[in-house]
């Protein structure tokens, strides 16, 4: 049974009513007239608010205030005054509902506490006797153990205002049981010697019963803590053997297989992944936000090989670039994308950052490209790479790559001024200890 | 990369691999040309240090992590192996231990091995700058990753041996780095440690975009030797300089 979070009161009739299919008229004017002839359709209600979880997380309910005055609110003011008072408790249990999870037993021991007592008034009014000396400390007992082992689970979780205060409200509570277990006695007939060492192992016994889950689950907790440490290392060194074992399997598997073959592109792209995950770099997850240029650079080059069968080293030097510049990083993209289409092999990205300009190069070593031998409806080159370039104030360059043979595209881009200064303000050490080049350090 | 020079055909290029994965170690064995003399593979740091000084190898092919001994991985086998080989006849006393132990031979010298401590060349499955700059100042000639192909490992071997250093796009990306060129900083003379000249810088940036040695040579219109050249005149550089970057950067981060 959930309560929905749009509600009267406290949303346990439309709980109630969707749980049991009952019309939700029905289920409030049930519990308007239990309430009504005793109070404990109130009991049931104030039991139920506190055991019930609300529908969604703990985040605070939208209240909807036009809709209260429609309720059994007025009925539940008018229970007893111990019943406001257990209600309040309830109240307090309910919003360390969330907290307690798994263990509702707080609620349920406020639950037959309130049931207890509910029950008692109802009984005495139809006129029964009811034994007040075993039912008061026995709700006594209940409200007690109730709060302790609420109290203590908020001081095991850490939630606790103030620990000196936690440690007090623990020992009220406690008060509270001790009190409620010696009222079996003090209101027996004479007490003699019996009855005072029957109490005081009863207080002893009650004490510990209250305090034994806590104990056990503190014990539970700091093994729990001990495995997950224990789970942590042994993660480390799982990671340590795949970078030793499976990265150089996955080198190996590289170095054999004909480059640019699908063997060797799964081989790279696994130990990519492989190594975004042991060294838990943003390589492409969550990296939606704008990276340097080193990084958006290798990012687009991963992109890259995955859609072709392509191998593409990355080796950026210079000055770190915090924001890379969009359009460059789009043109470099495309000279990426051209040079795995038409020549495939290996593709060098190389980038050099100085304090005024930016330099990306993307050469390979295909067939060549003669710009002039291109008609216009291929976008791809004049639009993308030099027309892009151009608009941003740079230049592109198209020249026959490594030896002659391939293509080198060469980008070029002056950087504002205040940007530079920018980068460099934040890392006044960017002289004496440059950025180390990285090729494809992942 | 190309090979562009090997050894006469009459010296057999022997090697040893150390590597703590005996699969990796296998493959490569296999993956190597049938020029290369495959002497022994070593696991650990010990059992490389006892491997090198007993067999000998022309070259060791270096992995950065290792375990074993102090902890040092490649970088110790490499310290650790240098006063045993420099006491060979003929080969130059042990200038400081701590700076460029191991080998800092001539571009282009004799590739006569007798007598003459082991080339190293450094393979690592990782891409950490870190790494590079921790093995090349201990002194190996050259930085791979280990997906590197069989093929350009074998080149590679000969180039090393032959006096060359073995620079990968991210070494030279490194480099760049670590010399300030996106400062603008260039040297005005040869003997400069500190800072590249021009033209060393623009073969770091070719060899940064992928560029084998000859087709640098083609673009800037300089022979392979020059080139070759100039990158073994880079990596003294990044061995010998004290230039306050490498330095802070290495400190920085705990490598010195």
């Amino acid at each position: 049974m959930i309560r929905p979070r749009q509600h009267a009161v406290a949303g346990v009739c439309a709980g109630l009513a969707e749980h049991t299919g009952l019309p939700l008229a029905a289920v409030r004017a049930g519990a308007c007239v239990l309430t009504a002839t005793g109070g404990a359709g109130a009991l049931l209600y104030v039991w139920l608010w506190a055991t019930t979880p609300l529908a969604g997380t703990d985040a605070p309910a939208l209240r909807a205030p036009l809709t209260r005055a429609a309720s059994p609110a007025t009925d539940a003011n008018a229970a007893g005054a111990e019943d406001e008072q257990a209600r309040d408790q309830a109240r307090d249990g309910s919003s360390s509902r969330s907290a307690l999870g798994r263990a509702p037993v707080t609620e349920i021991l406020l639950g037959l506490a309130l049931l207890l007592a509910g029950g008692a008034m109802v009984a005495s009014r139809m006129g029964a006797q009811i034994p007040l000396a075993f039912f008061v400390p026995a709700v006594f007992v209940l409200i007690g153990a109730g709060l302790a082992w609420r109290q203590l689970h908020e001081l095991r979780i850490g939630r606790a205002s103030g620990p000196s205060a936690q440690i007090a409200r623990v020992a009220g509570a406690l008060a509270l049981v001790v009190l409620g277990i010696l009222l079996f006695f003090v209101s027996d007939a004479e007490p003699n010697v019996w009855t005072v060492f029957v109490a005081a192992a009863s207080v002893l016994l009650g004490v510990g019963v209250v305090l034994a889950p806590w104990a056990v689950r503190l014990v539970r907790d700091l093994a729990e803590e001990r495995a997950a440490r224990a789970r942590e290392v042994e993660r480390a060194e799982f990671a340590a053997h795949l970078h030793d074992s499976v990265l150089q399997t996955l080198a190996l598997i590289q170095q054999k297989a004909e480059p640019g073959s699908e063997a060797s592109r799964l081989a790279r792209g696994q130990e990519r992944e492989l190594r975004s995950w042991l060294f838990a770099e943003t390589t492409g997850n969550g990296a939606d936000g704008p990276l340097d240029l080193a990084s958006e650079l290798r990012r687009a080059a991963m992109q890259c090989e995955q859609e072709h069968a392509v191998r593409i080293d990355v080796v950026t030097t210079g000055r770190a670039v915090p924001e890379a510049p969009e359009g460059l990083l789009a043109a470099t993209r495309e000279a990426m994308l051209n040079a795995a289409r038409h020549a495939g092999g290996t593709i060098s990205v190389f980038s050099e950052a100085s304090d005024g300009m930016l330099e990306v190069t993307v050469s390979d070593r295909g067939p060549g490209f003669d710009l002039a031998s291109i008609g216009p409806e291929r976008l791809g080159v004049r639009e993308s790479i030099i027309g892009r370039m151009r608009r941003l104030g740079g230049s592109a360059r198209i020249q026959p790559g490594p030896g002659g043979t391939g293509t080198r595209v060469v980008l070029r881009l002056p950087r504002a001024r205040d940007a530079g200064e920018n980068e460099r303000a934040p890392a006044p050490s960017a002289e004496t200890t440059p950025a180390p080049p990285h090729q494809e350090h992942r | 990369m190309s090979t562009t020079s090997s050894t006469p055909a009459a010296e057999r290029l022997t090697t040893l691999i150390v590597d703590d994965h005996s699969i990796f170690r296998s493959g490569l064995r296999a993956e190597l040309s049938a020029d290369i003399d495959v002497l022994g593979e070593a696991g650990t740091v010990e059992e490389a240090v006892e491997a090198i000084r007993e067999l000998r190898p022309v070259t060791v092919l270096l992995d950065v992590h290792l375990p074993g001994g102090r902890g040092g991985g490649g970088a110790e086998v490499i310290a650790r192996t240098t006063g045993v080989e420099r006491s060979a006849p003929g080969a130059p006393p042990a200038p400081g231990a701590s700076v460029a132990p191991g080998v800092t031979v001539a571009p282009g010298a004799d590739p006569t091995t007798a007598g003459r401590p082991p080339v190293f060349l450094a393979l690592s499955v990782s891409d950490a700058a870190d790494d590079v700059v921790r093995v090349i100042r201990a002194g190996a000639r050259g930085y791979l990753t280990k997906s590197t192909s069989g093929a350009e490992v074998s080149a590679a071997l000969h180039r090393v041996v032959a006096g060359d250093a073995v620079f990968s796009p991210l070494l030279a990306g490194f480099v760049l780095d670590a010399f300030g060129a996106a400062g603008g900083e260039e040297a005005a003379s040869d003997e400069e440690l500190d800072r590249l000249t021009r033209r060393e810088l623009e073969v770091m940036r070719l060899i940064a975009q992928g560029y084998a040695y000859k087709e640098v040579a083609s673009e800037l219109f300089i022979s392979i030797k020059t080139v070759e050249t100039h990158v073994s005149s880079v990596l003294r550089k990044l061995q010998l300089s004290s230039r306050h970057e490498l330095t802070a950067w290495a400190l920085s981060r705990r490598l010195l």
